[in-house]
């Protein structure tokens, strides 16, 4: 009926149990007190009085109890007093408790920890409205047999396809680029989107101050329009109020800022974009993309990027399909000779974070692996405690309690360790994240949001409550299943011994079998790593390198050249720069130019693709790209008339095997007209990816590479030399800019940075595994060893060797990992294709590392058992039998 | 000789009880139920805490501490409206009770005695 009033008034009595307490004595006393006055008065002695009182009352230790039981919910009270008792017990064996509540803390710690990425990056979702409908829209062509995310869609197309689809809510188109941003005498790089008057309204990203970009602003001659992220507010404007009066200066124009986006919002990222530039960590600038006529309805040019949002209840397929029909009649309107223009939709969250989702998966597997090992010497080291507490545990039985009240006693014991763990883990993790920005390889997006936020913490609750009945129950089972009263009729130490033997044993056996996979998974991963960095790039690690974008008041081109040469100059002017070059774009900086081209005298297959780069005659002295055959490009090479080229190896392999590729021809032009002469070969370097073998590629010559890098070899220390570069470029014009100045090692090292940051994480992980099952198994060698003491003693009284002994103990050590090496590697076996697709020139199978990992279990694993099992040896068998 | 009492029984008789005799102590009440039952329910006098603290929970009483004639100090416990209503609900549902729980209920055979008595604890239960 009013129940809840009740149950309401039973909690609250539990926050004012002392009041209540001393409330019910005071009653009880005066309750007696008014019974022995009516005795009193029927003539009855004082001191008789007071005793009929108490036969009259009954028992007030009971009735109190009852009232205690009637008041408070009774199974509050219970988990109270269990709570209380856990607190006692384990407060009273501190060894145990640290030793236990550790164990669990790196295994928990570990789990939240990447739990912790794998939200930030994975589950979290993306600032931009409902971020499932969002696609990414390619028109891939099939002739030119390159990736389809390196066709976006031309102008053109775009356009056609804004008008008659009806499958989207809206599509936008942007671009990105970099520019020069003036400021306060010097120029400062940003990175910038151009984006079209849809494109905040396709993301529904609303700014945090004024207006985003609209479609007015797109129209040309509105351009000098604004919007900048929150981060660029804050430096560059210290986060000023009025900064919708302000306005930024690029490239020598001004542009009016007319909103500020918040901090969330920074598309397009590095990240995202399969073709990004990379110096682009987050976008800066918005500025209108302002096509004219000519450009909206440009065929030529497939490289603009375009998202589009699917209408509501519109499926990604049927999206497709209608793309795709609308692109076979556009693909007609293209040159016949480039025809075949297809769509593709892409999803946008896969294609954000599609690629690391394997990676996040492979280290939360670890860390499963870490803490059920973590959950295995847990139980170990209760299984050994409570035989220790059998005692302890049958004279309670004795007393009555049930089963079911020990198991919950014992339970309550694990789930107070595994709460103490959790905590402790949480604490683990956040050290992690603080060292997170260290191992941040900069290629997984939103890295760096990780944090504790209410769902981790979530998780970890749940996992630290996991983590106790998979420790606990084991344990709990164990001990309530043994006759406790027989026990202690039996009088105490001897005896139980059989069952918990070989519970722990396999424990120790499952332990050992999954370190062995987490072991060979890393050894695996180390091995891949090194395969990387052994890698010859091709070129030298201590070049320097630089970029430097001109703005529009160099239009002309006499403009362009004579700033190159003095800048050129100037560099190599500088103590101690051997060589100055320049190049469209550096090896391993994610950006490439495929071209059409023919081999005189080789069989042609129709639109073949070569990657092509510009450099200028410096360019292979300083990067010290080794010269094979013929000569390099002079300056006299550089003007367009003369068509040289040179090829590097692979090309010379492929196209010229048998011939001298020195004075053969090329055609690289655009319009397979005029064909070019090769002078030389060049060394190969890997410009895609350290881990891709390099591909045959052509080298142009080219005076000046505007947008472009500039590299410099030299042999003075690369911070000052960078300094006396942006000096150089600061004296010949102070309103450019240049982007971060860094060696080719710096470069090369960014680009295994994925690889150091999956290897490294895994190792710690294999090897928190490897020092938690050692500490395991040296825990049930030493516990068996302590067990034990009598029959060595006796033994020994016989005659036996202490060598025999230590043999003897550690005979039961090696076949437990001998068993736990054999399904470990079995494990492994068939764990190897899991990790297949992480390793860079080693197989899944690789014998040397399962052996190593073999040795190096084998090595440690007697290690922990031969301190037990020397104590063992060392046991004076007289005092062990006085003592008995 | 041991009698098992249903606890709502209980409660009921130690409403009961407050109703028609107005605030009462503990000892009070347990030989209040002493008599009514005819020494049928010849119970320890601590059984009765259980269900005080229970009815007290429910809302249907109130304790305060106050003195007795002869300036002892006790625990008083005033039934609330809470507690009239109550009462009367599971007054008009009980049938099948115990021969002396009747008696005790329905000393006052009179009904319109009863209700007036109920309006007399109901007044002073809201002083």
């Amino acid at each position: 009926m009013v129940h809840w009033r009740r149950n309401f008034a039973k909690l609250g009595s539990l926050l004012a149990n002392n009041r209540a307490e001393a409330d019910l004595t005071r009653e009880v006393a005066s309750h007696l007190t008014l019974i022995a006055d009516e005795f009193e008065r029927r003539g009855m002695s004082p001191e008789e009085a007071r005793l009929a009182a108490r036969r009259a009352y009954g028992s007030v230790e009971q009735a109190k109890q009852a009232h205690r039981d009637e008041r408070a919910p009774l199974w509050v009270q219970h988990i109270l007093q269990d709570l209380r008792y856990a607190v006692r017990t384990l407060s009273r064996a501190p060894g145990f408790t640290i030793t236990a509540v550790l164990t669990l803390a790196l295994g928990i710690g570990a789990c939240t920890a990447i739990f912790s990425l794998v939200n930030a990056v994975l589950i979290r979702s993306l600032p931009y409205g409902d971020p499932s409908r969002l696609v990414y829209l390619y028109t891939p062509n099939p002739r030119y047999n390159l990736p389809p995310e390196d066709f976006g869609p031309a102008y053109g197309d775009f356009y056609e396809i804004k008008r008659e689809s009806r499958s989207f809510q809206s599509l936008t188109a942007f671009e990105q680029s970099m520019f020069n941003l003036a400021e306060q005498g010097s120029a400062q790089r940003v990175s910038a989107a151009q984006v079209d008057g849809d494109f905040f309204q396709t993301f529904q990203a609303s700014p945090e101050i004024g207006r985003g970009i609209t479609a007015d602003d797109n129209q040309p001659g509105h351009e000098t329009v604004a919007v900048i992220s929150h981060a660029l507010w804050q430096s560059m404007f210290g986060s000023t109020s009025d900064i919708l009066h302000r306005s930024l200066v690029r490239d020598g124009r001004g542009y009016q800022i007319v909103g500020v986006m918040p901090p969330a919002f920074e598309y397009p990222h590095s990240t995202d974009l399969p073709e990004g530039v990379p110096q682009y960590k987050t976008t800066e600038v918005w500025l209108p993309l302002a096509l004219d006529a000519h450009q909206m309805a440009d065929r030529d040019n497939p490289s603009s990027d375009a998202v589009a949002r699917l209408r509501p209840g519109v499926s990604i397929a049927q999206a497709q399909t209608e793309l795709s029909t609308i692109m076979t009649r556009l693909d007609k309107l293209h040159d016949p000779q480039t025809q075949g223009w297809g769509a593709l939709l892409e999803n946008f969250v896969d294609s954000t974070v599609g690629h690391v989702r394997s990676l996040l998966w492979l280290l939360l597997g670890a860390v499963a692996l870490v803490l059920l090992i973590a959950c295995g010497n847990a139980a170990n080291l209760l299984l050994a405690r409570a035989a220790g507490r059998m005692r302890e545990l049958g004279v309670r039985a004795a007393l009555g309690a049930g089963r079911g009240r020990i198991v919950r006693q014992l339970l309550t014991e694990t789930l107070l360790i595994g709460i103490l763990a959790g905590g402790a883990g949480i604490a683990f993790a956040f050290l992690f994240l603080r060292f997170l920005p260290l191992l941040d390889p900069g290629n997984i997006p939103r890295l760096r949001e990780a944090s504790l936020d209410m769902r981790v913490l979530l998780f970890t609750l749940a996992l630290s409550l996991l983590t106790s009945l998979l420790t606990g129950v084991l344990p709990a089972l164990d001990v309530s299943r043994a006759d406790l009263v027989d026990f202690l009729a039996a009088g105490g130490n001897h005896g139980v011994a059989g069952t918990h033997g070989r519970a722990q044993s396999a424990l120790i056996v499952i332990q050992t079998a999954l370190v062995i996979v987490l072991l060979s998974s890393a050894g695996l991963l180390i091995r891949s790593y090194i395969n990387v960095e052994s890698v010859d790039a091709g070129f030298s690690q201590s070049t320097l390198s630089t970029s430097v974008q001109l703005d529009p008041r160099y239009s002309r081109p006499q403009q362009r050249a004579e700033f190159y040469r003095s800048f050129y100059s100037r560099l190599s002017a500088i103590p101690g720069v051997t060589a100055v070059g320049g190049i469209n774009a550096l090896p391993l900086s994610n950006s490439e130019t495929m071209k059409l081209f023919e081999v005189e005298g080789y069989p042609n297959q129709k639109d073949q693709l070569v990657e092509g780069r510009w450099v200028t005659p410096g360019y292979f002295s300083a990067m010290s790209i080794p010269l094979i055959a013929g000569r390099p490009f002079t300056n006299g090479d550089t003007s367009y008339t003369d068509r040289l080229a040179i090829v590097n190896q692979s090309f010379a392999n492929k196209y010229f095997a048998n011939r001298n590729p020195v004075g053969s021809r090329v055609n690289v032009d655009d319009h397979h007209v005029q064909w070019s002469t090769v002078i030389g070969v060049v060394g190969d370097v890997r410009h895609t990816s350290l881990e891709e073998s390099p591909a045959p590629q052509i080298y142009l010559p080219v005076a000046e590479t505007d947008g472009g890098y500039v590299v410099v070899r030299t042999s003075r220390p690369p911070n000052v030399v960078g300094a006396e570069i942006r000096s150089t470029l600061h004296a010949i014009d102070p309103n450019l800019a240049t982007a971060d100045i860094q060696t080719m090692g710096q470069l090369e090292s960014a680009a295994s940075a994925r690889r150091r940051f999956q290897t490294s994480l895994l190792t710690v992980f294999a090897a928190i595994a490897l020092s938690l099952a050692l500490v395991g198994l040296y825990g049930l060698i030493a516990y068996s060893v302590g067990r034990r003491t009598r029959e060595v003693g006796i033994r020994m009284a016989l005659g036996a060797k202490r060598f025999d002994v230590m043999l003897l103990m550690l005979k039961r050590a090696a076949l437990l990992q001998a068993l736990g090496l054999i399904s470990g590697l079995v494990a492994s076996w068939f764990a190897a294709h899991t990790i297949q697709a992480f390793l860079f020139g080693v197989g899944g199978h690789d014998p040397i590392t399962i052996l190593s990992v073999c040795v190096l279990l084998a090595i440690c694993g007697l290690l922990a058992a031969l301190i037990p099992a020397r104590r063992a040896a060392s046991i004076d068998p007289m005092q062990v039998l006085r003592t008995e | 000789m041991p009698i098992q009492i249903l606890q709502g029984t209980l409660d009921l008789m130690i409403l009961r009880t407050l109703a028609t005799m107005g605030p009462q102590h503990a000892y009070g009440i347990a030989t209040r139920l002493h008599q009514v039952s005819e020494d049928a329910l010849n119970l320890n006098q601590g059984t009765i805490y259980p269900a005080l603290v229970r009815i007290e929970q429910h809302g249907w009483t109130r304790g305060s501490w106050g003195k007795t004639e002869n300036n002892r100090e006790a625990k008083y416990y005033t039934i609330t409206r809470a507690g009239l209503k109550a009462l009367m609900k599971k007054l008009n549902a009980g049938a099948g009770w115990p021969a002396w729980s009747k008696s005790c209920l329905r000393r006052n055979s009179n009904h319109g005695a009863l209700e007036k008595e109920l309006r007399q604890a109901r007044q002073s239960a809201c002083q």
